[in-house]
């Protein structure tokens, strides 16, 4: 796709995560908020950062070698909007919700700009991290007995708790079934030494 | 290098918003920090017209009663917290008259659901044998005020689609001059009465 086209895929992902009345309907519910109105903005950031220009991405790239810096960010902006109060608050005042928009598309740029600088070590390691933090999250939801947020019922809770572990064991399968699929795992060393310099080569 | 420095400012902002939503590293939900917040700053309450069986101000009626109030948020419909709300409260009643403690502690109930009127709140009162002396039932008719009243006291009521409302449960200690000192969970009622008589001692009747 060309960057107009991503910026106008941006811009509709945005609208649609953001636009009053949906933005009301998505956040009503827990499982809503956070497995649709999330991945929402995160894939919108994604779509604006494909738009920057090359000299924008060398600029981004001296202070995010290895996308470390960017996947850093992505771990600790997903890891600060599962905290229970953290989503009340976005419920509650606007300062919140408009931080809430603005770090998603953040990390969603982030994600974009540092995949692939990031090679596929420091990929599983994010991936990694990632999904065991999201399962405990998506298990604590599930276990508690009260509800965790004000503004949600109890069952939403389960629910957005269920979905978290689903998302937590589904993304690292397709991500290994995406290596896979590229022979990565069969032992093409041409990826996997990347990075890995003590990695044995396969006959 | 700059890399490094980045992910350095990374963490350092991280460490900051978690510190400031988690009131320190203390608190992960809502609940857990409105009664940090409520312990350390008592904060004060707003002025309310109450309308039970008679229409009163809160802070006239609070300052003029002396006595600490534990408080807790109802409505009369509802068959599930506010059930065990209603079982503590009513074996909290039957504790400060065997006690005799009575003239130092009072219970109140507020209803946030503008469908109870006064009858509503008659009736149940009787239903769970309030002793009038020990145990009001109140509403706020204006729903301004008692937005502002829930607001205060950090209640958040939800409509659960079913005609009713899951709303946050506690017993909320209030001191004469109308300040929130502490805030109890249901099945900690004891605790609340406790802490609630060591206040009443020191405060002058």
């Amino acid at each position: 796709m060309r960057p107009p086209r991503y910026a106008f895929l941006g811009a509709t992902l945005l609208a649609t995560g953001t636009a009053p009345s949906l933005r009301l309907w998505l956040e009503a519910d827990m499982a809503r908020h956070m497995l649709v109105q999330f991945p929402l903005l995160i894939v919108a950031g994604a779509a604006f950062a494909s738009t920057l220009p090359p000299r924008v991405r060398a600029a981004v790239a001296t202070i995010n070698a290895h996308g470390l810096a960017g996947l850093l960010l992505c771990l600790l902006v997903s890891a600060f909007w599962m905290i229970p109060r953290a989503l009340d608050q976005a419920l509650l005042s606007p300062p919140m919700e408009i931080a809430k928009i603005a770090t998603l598309l953040a990390a969603g740029g982030a994600l974009q700009l540092s995949w692939r600088p990031a090679g596929i070590v420091v990929q599983i390691f994010f991936i990694g991290n990632w999904a065991w933090m999201t399962a405990v999250v998506g298990l604590l939801y599930q276990d508690m007995s009260t509800r965790l947020c004000n503004g949600y019922l109890l069952d939403q809770q389960i629910i957005a708790g269920q979905g978290l572990v689903v998302l937590a064991i589904a993304l690292p399968t397709a991500f290994i079934a995406l290596l896979a699929k590229r022979g990565v795992l069969a032992g093409d060393a041409s990826e996997t030494t990347q990075g890995c310099p003590t990695g044995s080569t396969v006959q | 290098m700059r890399t490094a420095v980045t992910c350095a400012l990374i963490v350092l902002s991280g460490l900051a918003a978690f510190s400031e939503v988690s009131a320190g590293f203390r608190v992960v939900t809502s609940e857990a920090a409105r009664r940090l917040a409520v312990r350390e700053h008592a904060p004060q309450i707003p002025d309310a017209m109450l309308a039970g069986a008679t229409a009163h101000s809160l802070h006239d009626d609070l300052a003029r009663d002396g006595r600490i109030a534990l408080v807790d948020f109802i409505y009369t419909r509802c068959e599930t917290v506010c059930s065990v709300l209603g079982t503590e409260f009513q074996q909290l009643q039957q504790e400060l008259k065997r006690r005799g403690l009575q003239d130092r502690v009072r219970l109140i109930s507020i209803s946030f659901d503008p469908a109870d009127d006064a009858n509503a709140l008659a009736r149940y009162a009787s239903r769970v044998h309030a002793d009038a002396l020990v145990w009001r039932f109140e509403r706020v008719a204006d729903p301004q005020a008692l937005r502002r009243l829930l607001d205060a006291f950090g209640i958040v009521v939800v409509p659960d689609g079913m005609g009713g409302f899951v709303h946050n449960a506690a017993i909320h200690t209030l001191a004469p001059d109308g300040r929130l000192i502490r805030i109890d969970d249901v099945g900690e009622a004891r605790i609340a009465l406790r802490s609630a008589l060591a206040r009443a001692q020191v405060a002058p009747r």
